[in-house]
C-alpha cells in the first residue's frame, strides 16, 4: 500500500500532458451533468448560491445572523456576505475585530443563549486560533449539559487549498471536524449543494462546520427549479450520485468532485463507465450509499484534497474493508490525495500537490487493472 | 514634517503620571485615528507607575466596621443574615464533598474557602436571571438562586436526579438553565467570549434588552488565556452588557499571581479596553455587593462590558488533585485564614448591628450541617440515569445512524448477557429501571 500510495503522489510528474486544474476548477459545469432532468437554463456560482441560502435564511428567522471578520461593509472577504448588511443592518450582519477566538467565542455564546449564528472564517487556516471553541465548546456542550443546552451555529469559510498561498493557507480541515462526535460537518461542492446544504446548516440543532471552497465560488452550475425554492433544503448527512457507472466508483468531496466527474468523462470515452458520489457530507458520512456503489462497481476510488494520513479517505477505506462491500472488491481500495508535505508555494510543486484529472484516470485504470 | 515642528512648538507638554491623565488638545487634529495630544517629551509610562497603583475599593475594614466615609449597600437584617447563611453554607458543603471525595466516592471536588465574599455578594447584587458563565468555583452563585443541595449532590455523584450533565461531567461542573448559570466547560477561559456573545444574544432578545446581563467569572489565571482578552475587546467593541468579574485569589494552581502578570494586576487591562474598571476588596461582602451593583448599572446604561476585579486569597487547595502545601507555607494560609476571614469580617459587622449572635451561630451551623449530611446520605442511596441516556445528546435532532447502530449493539449484547451473566445483571442494577429502558 505503501509503493501505490508513493507512486500516487509521484505520478504527475511524470505525466507532461495534464491539464491546468486551475483552468478545470473555472469550468463552467453547464450541461456536464447529463442526470440533470430540469429544462430550464438557471444557473448559479457558488458565491451567489451561499448568499442566498444566507439571505433566505434571515429572512426566515429573526435569530439568524452573521459575524466574523469583514463581514459586513466590506461584504466578507470573498463577497459571499455581499449585500447582506444592508439588507438586514449592522445588527444582523457583524464586522468584529480581528480574533478567530474571540469571535467564534461571541457566536457560540450567542448560540448557546438562543441566537442562530453563521460564524464566518476568512479561512478555515484561520480557524485553528479557535478550534477550542469549535470543538470543545460548540461540539460538546449539549452532551456535556444533559441536553439542557444545545448550540445551534454554522462556522463557515473556505477550506483546503486555494491557489499561490503557501502551506499555512491551504489546508483542508475536513477529517479534523470530521473526527468529532457532536459535530456536524458539510463540504459541498455544487451551487445546488451550497445553497441547500447551508440552509439545512442553519436549521440544523448542532454545531455545524460548513466546509467550503475558494477556489469554487466563481463557479457556475445549473440550478433546478426546486434549487431556486427559498425552500430548498439538502439533507446533512447523505451523498449524492452524480453520475451513474458501473466499472467503478469516484468517492470525492469539493472541488475533488469537478476532477472526478471529468476523470469519469475521460474514461467514458473509453468505454469505462465510473460512477460519481459527491460525499457532500463527511459527518454523519453516508457510508450506505458508498457500499451498495461499491457492490456494484467492485471498484473503490477515494479522491481528497486534504492530506493522506488519517484522512476522510483513510476512514472511507477502512469502513469499506469492515463492511459487506469488502467482499465485492476486485481490486484494493484506492485513496487519491493531496501529498504528505507541506503545502509549497511554488506554483509547479503546488500544482503537483494536489490530484487532478489526469491523476485521476491514471488512478482508475490502476484499479481496473487496465495499463497504458 | 509638520508633525515634528508643530511638536517643537507645543512647549507646555503635559507629564504623563498615569496612562489615562488628560493634556493639551491643540495638535489633535493631525492624527486621524487619536485625540491623543502632541507631547515633546520622551515619556514612556506603565500600568505602575512609581509605588502607585489602582486602589481597592472597601467598605468594612478587617472588624467588620464601615471605613469612614464609606456608604453601605442597602442592607437589612434579613437580607444580611441570608448573606451569610449563603456564606456559610459554602465552607459546609466544601468540608463534606472534600473528604467525601478523599473517601473515593466522587472523583474530584473544589472548595471555594476564602473566596465566599466574592461569590455571594456577586450573586446578590446580580439579578436573579442575569445569565452567569462561571469558572468552576462559583457554586455560591447557584446555592443564591436556589439551587437545591440535592441537585449539587446529584451533579457531584452523576446520579438519576443529575440534570446538569446527566452524569457526563466531572463534579462541580454545574449548569442550570432555569437558574440562568450556563454549563460549566473544563478548558479554561472559554466562557469569557462566550459571556460577550450570550450578552449579545440579551441585547438581541426585546424581552430582555436593558433589562438583563451575561456575568461572567474567571480567575486571574484564566485572564492569561487568549480567551480573556479576545473576550473583553468583543464586548466593548461590538458592545454588549458583560460584567467581568475577575476573582483574584493569588494563585493558578501552584502559580502564584505575581508570576502571571508583570502589570498591575487584572484591572490595570480593562482601560486598555476601553471599559469601566473597579478593584474591589473580595473578602469584603459589602464591597462586592456594591461594586457588582454598579458594574451591572453601567452594563445596562452603555450597554458594553465592565470589569471587577475582586482582590481574594484561596485558602483551599486549587483541587482535589493539588496539594498547595507543595508550594507554599502552612503558616501563610493560616495566617490568612486568621487574619482576613470574609465569613469572620461580615459575621463582626452584623454582631456589631445585633444581627447576629452565638446562639445563632451555633444553631446555623449544626442545620447547615445537618441538611449537607442529608443529602449527601440520599445522594449516595440514587441510581445512576438510565442506561439509555449513554446514547442520547450527542446530537439534537434526528439521530445519525452510526448512533443508533451503537444503541442497537448494546441492546443485542444485553439480550444476550444481561440476564444471565452475573456482572453484567449487578451492573446494570445500579442503573434507573435497571436498563430495561433500552429493552422495551
Amino acid at each position: 500500500m505503501v509503493s501505490r500510495l508513493a507512486l500516487s503522489r509521484l505520478a504527475p510528474v511524470l505525466n507532461v500532458a495534464r491539464a491546468s486544474s486551475s483552468a478545470a476548477s473555472r469550468r463552467v459545469f453547464r450541461g456536464a451533468r447529463p442526470y440533470s432532468t430540469t429544462d430550464n437554463d438557471n444557473t448559479m456560482t457558488v458565491r451567489d448560491a451561499l448568499n442566498v441560502a444566507m439571505e433566505e435564511e434571515m429572512l426566515r428567522d429573526e435569530t439568524v445572523f452573521i459575524l466574523g471578520e469583514e463581514v459586513a461593509r466590506y461584504n466578507g472577504a470573498y463577497k459571499v456576505t455581499k449585500g447582506l448588511m444592508d439588507k438586514f443592518g449592522e445588527k444582523r450582519v457583524v464586522d468584529t475585530p480581528i480574533t478567530e477566538m474571540g469571535f467564534a467565542g461571541i457566536a457560540v455564546g450567542a448560540a448557546l443563549q438562543g441566537l442562530r449564528p453563521i460564524c464566518e472564517f476568512m479561512t478555515f487556516n484561520f480557524a485553528m486560533q479557535a478550534i477550542d471553541q469549535i470543538v470543545n465548546s460548540a461540539g460538546k456542550t449539549y452532551y456535556m449539559s444533559g441536553g439542557n443546552v444545545p448550540c445551534p451555529v454554522v462556522f463557515r469559510g473556505p477550506n483546503g487549498a486555494a491557489s499561490g498561498v503557501g502551506a499555512q493557507h491551504s489546508q483542508d480541515y475536513a477529517a479534523w471536524y470530521g473526527s468529532v462526535p457532536g459535530l456536524k460537518v458539510v463540504s459541498p461542492w455544487s451551487a445546488e449543494d451550497c445553497k441547500g446544504l447551508l440552509k439545512s446548516a442553519i436549521r440544523d440543532p448542532n454545531p455545524v462546520v460548513f466546509l467550503e471552497n475558494e477556489m469554487l465560488y466563481g463557479t457556475s452550475f445549473p440550478m433546478s427549479q426546486e434549487a431556486m425554492s427559498d425552500n430548498f433544503l439538502v439533507p446533512i448527512g447523505k451523498c449524492k450520485v452524480e453520475r451513474e457507472g458501473s466499472d467503478i466508483t469516484f468517492v470525492g468531496h469539493s472541488k475533488m468532485v469537478s476532477h472526478c466527474m471529468e476523470a469519469a468523462e475521460a474514461l467514458a470515452k473509453e468505454g469505462i463507465k465510473a460512477e460519481v458520489i459527491n460525499l457532500r457530507s463527511i459527518r454523519p458520512l453516508d457510508i450506505d450509499t458508498i457500499i451498495k456503489s461499491v457492490k456494484k462497481t467492485n471498484r473503490l476510488v477515494i479522491v481528497e484534497g486534504g492530506f493522506p494520513a488519517f484522512g476522510v479517505g483513510s476512514e472511507i477505506c477502512a469502513q469499506i474493508v469492515e463492511s459487506e462491500a469488502f467482499d465485492y472488491l476486485d481490486a484494493p481500495v484506492e485513496r487519491v490525495t493531496g501529498a504528505d508535505v507541506p503545502t509549497p508555494y511554488a506554483t509547479n510543486l503546488e500544482t503537483l500537490a494536489f490530484p487532478d484529472t489526469p491523476l485521476i484516470v491514471k488512478v482508475a485504470k490502476r484499479a481496473l487493472y487496465r495499463t497504458n | 514634517m509638520i508633525r515634528l515642528e508643530l511638536a517643537a512648538v507645543s512647549s507646555a507638554a503635559p507629564t504623563f503620571s498615569r496612562a489615562f491623565s488628560k493634556g493639551s488638545s491643540r495638535y489633535r487634529q493631525l492624527l486621524p485615528t487619536t485625540n491623543s495630544p502632541i507631547v515633546s517629551n520622551l515619556d514612556f509610562f506603565n500600568s505602575i507607575q512609581g509605588n502607585e497603583q489602582i486602589p481597592t475599593y472597601r467598605i468594612l475594614d478587617g472588624v467588620g466596621k464601615p471605613l469612614q466615609g464609606a456608604e453601605l449597600p442597602e442592607i437589612d437584617r434579613e437580607f444580611a443574615r441570608r448573606l451569610y447563611e449563603n456564606m456559610q453554607l459554602l465552607p459546609t458543603l466544601d468540608n463534606v464533598l472534600y473528604n467525601v471525595q478523599r473517601q473515593g466516592k466522587i472523583s474530584f471536588y473544589m472548595t471555594a474557602h476564602g473566596e465566599e465574599a466574592t461569590i455571594v455578594g456577586s450573586a446578590a447584587a446580580l439579578e436573579l436571571d442575569d445569565e452567569v458563565l462561571g469558572q468552576y468555583r462559583e457554586l455560591g452563585v447557584l446555592l443564591w438562586r436556589g439551587f437545591t443541595l440535592d441537585k449539587v449532590m446529584a451533579q457531584c455523584f452523576g446520579n438519576e436526579e443529575d440534570n446538569s450533565g446527566k452524569g457526563r461531567q466531572m463534579p462541580v461542573h454545574f449548569g442550570s438553565p432555569t437558574h440562568h448559570f450556563h454549563t460549566i466547560s473544563s478548558p479554561l477561559a472559554t466562557q469569557i467570549p462566550q459571556a460577550a456573545g450570550v450578552a449579545y444574544a440579551l441585547r438581541r432578545t426585546p424581552s430582555r434588552r436593558s433589562r438583563s446581563i451575561a456575568a461572567c467569572f474567571f480567575g486571574e489565571g484564566a485572564a492569561s488565556e487568549g480567551d480573556f482578552h479576545a473576550g473583553l475587546m468583543l464586548a466593548s467593541t461590538i458592545p454588549s452588557p458583560t460584567l467581568f468579574i475577575a476573582r483574584n485569589n493569588g494563585f493558578a494552581i501552584s502559580t502564584p499571581s505575581t508570576e502571571q502578570y508583570n502589570g498591575d494586576g487584572i484591572a490595570s487591562r480593562g482601560p486598555g479596553y476601553g471599559i469601566d474598571t473597579i478593584r474591589v476588596d473580595g473578602n469584603d461582602i459589602l464591597a462586592v455587593i456594591s461594586a457588582v451593583r454598579e458594574g451591572r448599572r453601567r452594563c445596562l446604561e452603555q450597554g458594553r462590558a465592565v470589569l471587577i476585579e475582586a482582590m481574594s486569597y484561596r485558602v483551599g487547595h486549587h483541587s482535589t488533585s493539588d496539594d498547595s502545601f507543595a508550594y507554599r507555607a502552612r503558616a501563610e494560609v493560616e495566617d490568612r485564614k486568621r487574619v482576613d476571614n470574609p465569613i469572620t469580617r461580615f459575621r463582626l459587622f452584623m454582631e456589631s448591628n445585633g444581627w447576629w449572635d452565638a446562639d445563632a451561630e451555633a444553631e446555623l451551623k449544626t442545620r447547615l450541617k445537618v441538611d449537607v449530611m442529608k443529602a449527601f446520605k440520599r445522594a449516595e442511596s440514587l441510581k445512576r440515569c438510565e442506561l439509555g441516556e449513554l446514547f442520547t445528546d450527542v446530537y439534537g435532532g434526528e439521530e445519525p445512524w452510526n448512533i443508533r447502530e451503537q444503541r442497537k449493539e448494546l441492546v443485542g449484547l444485553l439480550k444476550k448477557y444481561g440476564e444471565i451473566y452475573p456482572p453484567w445483571r449487578n451492573e446494570l442494577a445500579k442503573f434507573k429501571n435497571n436498563g430495561k429502558d433500552l429493552l422495551n
